[in-house]
C-alpha cells in the first residue's frame, strides 16, 4: 500500500484523490491518501515516514530538499508546474511604465507562503534592482498554510488593482491567463508590466527511505493517466493539468535563492 | 470544421489576450491540424507577455516573436495535439460512441467527454431508413381533439349501447396509456446519433396522448361514463411494460399490438353510433397505421441484418403467451361491448348479427396479423404460429 499525502486546499481535493485512487486501483496498484490541513504538517509527516509520498507545493518541496540535504526523491509533476511565471500587473494610469518605477507606489502581493504571488515575484524584483524598501507592499495573507494553492490571495490582488487600492500587483500566470480567458480581467484598467523568469511549481516528493518498489509503482500509476480517457480527464481537469511529467530540479533554483535571502 | 490547413495568418490588431484576442485566436487555431502554424500579428505589447503563458496552459507551442518594420510584432504558434475535436459523422454511424453524449450528429466532438448511459447504439437495430419520411408524415398529420372531431353529433343512446360504447372507449384508453408508456422506456436509451428515431417516437407519444384524450372524452360525452378494466388487459399490458429490448418491444407493441388495433378501430368506425365516434376512431387509426409502419420498418431492417433475431422474437412471443396462459380469451366486458356495439343495441335479433361481426373481427385480426408478420420477413408457418400465440387482449 502506497500512502500519499495531499493538502485539502479545497473540497475538490477529496474528489481528485478518490479519482486518482480509483485509477491506481484499476491498474492493480494499492494506494490510499491522507489529507492534511496545511503543508507544514504534511512536510513533517513525510520526514517522519508517516506517509510514503507527499504532493508538495514548491515551497514544501524546497523545504524537503533542504531538510534532507537534497537526498529526497522527486517523483513527478504536472505539465502546468513547468516554466511557471509570475506576472507583475499594473493599473493603467498609475504612472508605472516599467518595474523600475515601482518605488513610491503600492504593490499588492499574495499570501506570505505563496511562491507565485509573493516569494518569487519579490525575489525577482530584487534581482532586477528594484528597491523594495521604497515600495509600499499591500499583502493579502489569506489561507496561510496552503502555500497559495487556493488562489484567493491572487484574486484579492486583482480585485485591489481593479478597485484602485493598489497601483501594481503580483500574480501567478495561471490565474492571470485563466482570469483573462474567463473574462474577469478588464484590460482597459489593468495590463501586464513584466513577467518573471520561469520557475517550477508542485512536486511529488518521497523520502530516500521510501522503498524503491513503491516509488516506481507510484510513478507507473501516475504516468498512465490519460487526458483522452474520460474518467482520468475529469480528475486531471480538477487538478489543473493535461499530463503528468517527469521531475526536474533546476526549476527550483530561484526559490532556493529566495529562501537563502530570507534566512540571512 | 476543416482541420486540413497547415498555415494561418491572423491580424490581432491591438487587442490584449484578455480583451478579445482569444475570440480570434482560438477559432484560427482550430482551423489547423496539430503541428500546423499560426502567425499572429499584434500591436499590443502585453501579448508578448500573455501569449506564451496561454500557449503553455493550452499545450500549443509558442515558437517566438519577430519585430516588423512598422513596429508591430509577429508571434508564431504551433498548434498542439491535445483535445483536438474529432470530425463528426454526417450519416448515422454503424455503431455510436456513448461518449459523444448529446452532441448533434455532424458536430465535431472534443475527446475525453463523459460516457453517457445510451445502450441503443447499433444503427441496424435502431434506425430503419424510413424513419425520416415517417417523421415528416407524422408532423404534417397532427390533429386537435377539440377541433377535429364533430362532438356536437353525440346524441343520447339506448342504455345498453351507451354502456357498450363506454366500455369500448375505456379499453381503448387503457391500451393507449400503455402505448404512451412503453416507448418512453426506450427513448432515453437511444443514442442521439439516431435522434430521428427519438423524434419520431415523440410524435408517437403525442399521438397516444391525443387518443387517450378523445377516447375518454367520448366515454363521458353521452353520460355513460367509463367501464371496467379487466385483469387480462392488465396482465397483458404489464408484460409489454416489462420488456427491456427495444426491438422486441417494437415487435410486440407496434407490429402485433397496434397492428391488431387497426382492425379494432376499423370495427368501431364501421359500427359507430354517431359521426364523432366514427371520426375519432378513423383519425386514431390513421395515426396507428404510421406507428405500425415504423414498427414494421424497424423489425424488418433489424431482421435483415441479424437473422438470429427471428428466434429471439419468437421466444419473446412465447414467453409472453406463457405469462398470459391463465387468460381464457378476449376480456369478457370487451367481448360483450363489441357485440352490443355491432348489434346497435340489446335487441336479440340484432345481437345475433353483432356476435357474427365480433367473430369475423377475430378472424380478420388473425389474417391481417399473419400478413404483417410475413411483410416483416417471417415465413407463413412462423407467421401463423406467432399470430395464434398473440395475446387475447389484442395489445
Amino acid at each position: 500500500m502506497i500512502l500519499v499525502g495531499a493538502v485539502a486546499y479545497d473540497p475538490k481535493a477529496v474528489t481528485i484523490w478518490e479519482g486518482i485512487r480509483d485509477h491506481f486501483s484499476a491498474q492493480g496498484i494499492a494506494m490510499d491518501f491522507v489529507l492534511f490541513s496545511n503543508y507544514e504538517r504534511q512536510v513533517e509527516s513525510l520526514l517522519e515516514g508517516k506517509i510514503d509520498v507527499a504532493w508538495n507545493t514548491p515551497l514544501a518541496h524546497a523545504r524537503i530538499r533542504r531538510r534532507t540535504k537534497n537526498e529526497s526523491v522527486s517523483l513527478g509533476m504536472r505539465d502546468s508546474d513547468r516554466d511557471f511565471r509570475a506576472k507583475i500587473v499594473a493599473r493603467r494610469g498609475a504612472g508605472i511604465p516599467t518595474i523600475q518605477s515601482l518605488p513610491g507606489h503600492t504593490l499588492a502581493v499574495g499570501s506570505r507562503d505563496s511562491t507565485q504571488a509573493r516569494i518569487l515575484p519579490l525575489q525577482f524584483l530584487r534581482k532586477e534592482g528594484v528597491d523594495l524598501s521604497k515600495v509600499k507592499i499591500l499583502p493579502f495573507d489569506t489561507d496561510v498554510g496552503k502555500h497559495g494553492d487556493t488562489g484567493t490571495s491572487e484574486l484579492e490582488v486583482l480585485r485591489a488593482l481593479h478597485e484602485g487600492r493598489a497601483d501594481a500587483g503580483a500574480v501567478g500566470d495561471l490565474i492571470w491567463v485563466n482570469e483573462q480567458a474567463a473574462g474577469h480581467v478588464d484590460s482597459s484598467k489593468v495590463e501586464v508590466l513584466w513577467a518573471t523568469p520561469p520557475f517550477d511549481h508542485c512536486m511529488f516528493d518521497a523520502m530516500p527511505s521510501t522503498p524503491k518498489e513503491k516509488r516506481d509503482l507510484f510513478q507507473k500509476g501516475l504516468f498512465s493517466m490519460k487526458w483522452e480517457n474520460p474518467r482520468d480527464r475529469r480528475v486531471l481537469e480538477l487538478e489543473g493539468l493535461k499530463m503528468w511529467m517527469a521531475p526536474r530540479e533546476e526549476g527550483y533554483a530561484s526559490l532556493h535563492e529566495a529562501l537563502d535571502h530570507d534566512e540571512k | 470544421m476543416s482541420t486540413s490547413m497547415s498555415v494561418v495568418a491572423l491580424d490581432g490588431g491591438d487587442l490584449p489576450l484578455g480583451g478579445g484576442l482569444l475570440a480570434l485566436l482560438r477559432p484560427a487555431l482550430s482551423l489547423l491540424r496539430p503541428g500546423g502554424q499560426l502567425a499572429l500579428i499584434s500591436s499590443a505589447p502585453s501579448v508578448a507577455q500573455d501569449l506564451p503563458a496561454w500557449c503553455r496552459v493550452e499545450h500549443h507551442a509558442y515558437l517566438g516573436a519577430e519585430a516588423m518594420a512598422d513596429g508591430r510584432t509577429t508571434h508564431r504558434i504551433e498548434r498542439g495535439s491535445l483535445g483536438v475535436p474529432r470530425a463528426g459523422d454526417a450519416a448515422p454511424p454503424e455503431r455510436a460512441d456513448p461518449s459523444t453524449g448529446f452532441a448533434p450528429r455532424g458536430a465535431a466532438v472534443e475527446p475525453g467527454g463523459p460516457v453517457y448511459p445510451f445502450t441503443l447504439v447499433e444503427r441496424d437495430h435502431v434506425i430503419p431508413p424510413e424513419t425520416g419520411s415517417l417523421y415528416e408524415q407524422a408532423i404534417t398529420s397532427q390533429w386537435v381533439a377539440a377541433r377535429d372531431v364533430p362532438w356536437a353529433t353525440v346524441k343520447p343512446l339506448p342504455d345498453a349501447l351507451e354502456r357498450a360504447l363506454g366500455q369500448t372507449m375505456t379499453f381503448l384508453a387503457e391500451n393507449e396509456l400503455s402505448a404512451l408508456y412503453v416507448p418512453s422506456n426506450f427513448l432515453p436509451r437511444i443514442h442521439p446519433a439516431y435522434a430521428e428515431v427519438a423524434m419520431f417516437l415523440a410524435t408517437q407519444l403525442n399521438d397516444e396522448a391525443r387518443h387517450i384524450e378523445v377516447f375518454l372524452r367520448r366515454a363521458r360525452a353521452g353520460g355513460g361514463g367509463l367501464g371496467v378494466s379487466s385483469v387480462t388487459t392488465s396482465q397483458s399490458l404489464l408484460s409489454l411494460l416489462e420488456l427491456t429490448d427495444f426491438t422486441e418491444a417494437a415487435f410486440l407493441l407496434s407490429v402485433l399490438g397496434e397492428g391488431t388495433f387497426l382492425d379494432l378501430l376499423k370495427y368501431v368506425e364501421r359500427f359507430a353510433p354517431d359521426e364523432a365516434t366514427r371520426v375519432l376512431a378513423e383519425r386514431a387509426r390513421v395515426d396507428e397505421t404510421r406507428h405500425v409502419h415504423f414498427g414494421l420498418a424497424h423489425v424488418r431492417h433489424a431482421l435483415g441484418h441479424d437473422p438470429a433475431l427471428y428466434g429471439r422474437l419468437e421466444a419473446a412471443v412465447r414467453k409472453r403467451a406463457a405469462t398470459m396462459a391463465s387468460a381464457a380469451g378476449v376480456p369478457a366486458p370487451l367481448a360483450d361491448a363489441l357485440t352490443i356495439l355491432a348489434a346497435g343495441g340489446a335487441d336479440p335479433r340484432g345481437v345475433r348479427k353483432g356476435h357474427e361481426a365480433f367473430r369475423e373481427l377475430m378472424e380478420t385480426m388473425h389474417q391481417n396479423r399473419m400478413k404483417r408478420l410475413e411483410h416483416a420477413g417471417f415465413s407463413p408457418e412462423q407467421a401463423k404460429t406467432l399470430s395464434d400465440l398473440h395475446t387475447p387482449n389484442f395489445m
